[in-house]
């Protein structure tokens, strides 16, 4: 597969702040990207930049292999994009917003637009103006523009924000279906690493404007602390027999035991035993897992500055 | 259908379908109607009077006639143009910044600078056609008044100089256009317009107005009492301001971070 978006050491300098500071990345083809930050990380700098609205400071972004400069807009046929909150133009309806872009692009199928109003879900609500949606429909009138043209490239800026749970899955699903079927590449920023965990191949986590932690979404399992978890009658004993025969652990602030030796959060019934055997039988032993919150909280405090 | 053209016909669109053209439009009724009721007055002040149109104490100068009628109309363009013209102009550039539409424009694969010259384009159309509108109004009000001094020279005229006050004033507008980019909404432009109003009121009563570019349409509308006969320095002015502004707002849309 080629690669699509190629950004190379990226950066961008406000007089004393660096937005975003030598950033790369890439994706391949029919990818889909989650780039994760806080709000004020650099995410929609950084988009803004790949979109070829804010210059950067040093380094480049090359879509299709073609770098990112005002001379290259023939580049913006093939990319659809949403940048921070949808707005529309609020005295036209959804269908004449849709209609403008129509036009703007030179698209002569006029039913694009019909097509793209029942695929977003917005046939209720195509003669409304747009000063009258609702947040969520307002989002999918903005995602609606991006998918127009049927684009190759799809970047888009918290592309769920202000959906309802049912939008979210929808919208999930057709990224997921624009992806695996034709093949488009999507790069999509959030601040919910839960939320992209879901429908990304590959994540990427920015903080103050760095990228500090980048995986396969497929790693993700393997990188998430796994912990044993007990609970017996007196736990400050039984923590300090289990360390006399070899088992490391501790108690934590709750007052439970903690155990993260990897062969016994295989096995958890032996820690089982050996508390039987020495008086202490557990009353709960659970394997937890970290949270994605507290693993993207965890990536951020230990590399950002 | 080019990109230009496109561009031009959604900028139509949006005008067609904004509260701004119905607001304009407003502004440039009362204005005539205003003229109409003073020449109205100034043809009869006795029947104005006696059917209580005018107080006791109104002491009027000028008279009603069609030449002074169209110079009256050629100042509502020339001061009023000036306001009306601008509040266009920073609507169709900074609405795109208030409503932060900008975005998808610079999304779109055509060169920016097609954007910026439809939207000029647009303002020039609208602009133009609130004009014919005024003095087709005026016209009518005339009319109905029954005006006298009506020739075919006085006609002539009167249509050069609003004519030519229209283009003066609009050929101001670019400046405008820049500064709804530069403060990225209508505060600025309308700021700097009101601005410019003022300064041409001081540059003009002592005397430099032809210099000064904004007090150039009032002048050669006849604001001093004589229209026309404009020095060519100060059309020269005007052009450079059109050309400066036109330059500036390219400039802004392809330099100038998008945030």
């Amino acid at each position: 597969m080629g690669t699509v978006i190629e950004i190379e050491k990226l950066s961008k300098r406000y007089r004393n702040v660096l937005a975003v500071d030598d950033l790369s990345l890439e994706l391949k083809k029919g990818e889909i990207y989650g780039f994760i930050g806080l709000n004020g990380s650099g995410k929609t700098t950084t988009i803004r930049m790949m979109l070829g609205m804010i210059k950067p400071t040093q380094g480049t972004c090359r879509l299709f292999g073609e770098k990112v400069t005002l001379s290259h807009y023939s580049l913006w046929k093939k990319v659809g994009s949403l940048v921070e909150t949808p707005h529309s133009y609020p005295e036209l309806t959804v269908k004449e917003n849709l209609d403008l872009f129509r036009r703007l692009r030179l698209l002569k199928d006029v039913n694009a637009v019909d097509r793209i109003i029942e695929k977003l879900k917005l046939t209720a609500y195509a003669n409304r103006k747009a000063k009258h949606l609702s947040l969520g429909n307002a989002q999918r009138l903005g995602i609606a523009k991006a998918l127009l043209h049927g684009p190759d490239i799809l970047i888009l800026d918290e592309p769920v924000n202000g959906l309802d749970p049912a939008g979210i899955v929808e919208v999930r699903e057709l990224l997921q279906d624009l992806a695996g079927n034709e093949g488009v590449s999507i790069f999509l920023s959030s601040h919910l690493l839960s939320e992209v965990s879901l429908i990304a191949d590959k994540i990427g986590i920015i903080h103050h404007g760095q990228l500090v932690n980048e995986f396969q979404t497929g790693q993700l399992e393997s990188l998430l602390e796994r912990k044993l978890l007990v609970n017996t009658r007196h736990n400050e004993a039984a923590a300090s027999a289990l360390a006399d025969q070899g088992i490391s652990c501790l108690t934590n602030q709750e007052g439970q035991i903690e155990i993260a030796e990897r062969h016994l959060l295989e096995r958890p019934e032996r820690v089982s035993e050996s508390l039987v055997r020495n008086g202490f039988p557990p009353i709960h032993i659970s394997v937890e897992k970290e949270s994605l919150e507290s693993y993207f909280l965890k990536s951020i405090r230990r590399e950002g500055r | 259908m080019g990109y230009l053209a496109a561009a031009m016909q959604t900028e139509i669109l949006k005008i067609r379908k904004s509260k701004m053209i119905w607001i304009t439009l407003a502004v440039f009724t009362l204005a005539p109607l205003m003229g109409g009721f003073f020449m109205f007055v100034l043809k009869d002040p006795e029947l104005a009077r006696s059917s209580g149109l005018l107080g006791d104490k109104a002491q009027l100068f000028g008279e009603a006639s069609w030449p002074a009628y169209f110079f009256l109309l050629a100042q509502i363009l020339a001061v009023g143009g000036t306001m009306v013209f601008a509040f266009v102009t920073s609507w169709v550039f900074g609405r795109e910044y208030t409503d932060q539409t900008i975005k998808d424009l610079l999304s779109l694969p055509t060169h920016r600078s097609i954007h910026v010259i439809a939207k000029f384009i647009a303002v020039l159309l609208t602009c133009l056609l609130l004009s014919i509108y005024v003095i087709t109004l005026g016209l009518v009000i005339g009319m109905f008044i029954g005006l006298p001094e009506w020739s075919q020279s006085a006609a002539v005229d009167g249509f050069t100089v609003l004519m030519v006050t229209t283009g003066l004033t609009i050929a101001l507008t670019p400046p405008v256009a820049f500064f709804a980019c530069y403060g990225r909404g209508f505060l600025a432009p309308i700021g700097f317009v009101i601005l410019m109003v003022v300064f041409a009121q001081v540059i003009a009563a002592i005397g430099y107005g032809e210099y000064f570019p904004w007090a150039v349409p009032a002048l050669f509308s006849g604001v001093t009492g004589t229209a026309g006969g404009l020095e060519s320095l100060s059309i020269f002015l005007v052009l450079m301001m059109t050309v400066a502004g036109v330059a500036a707002t390219v400039a802004w849309w392809l330099l100038a971070d998008q945030h």
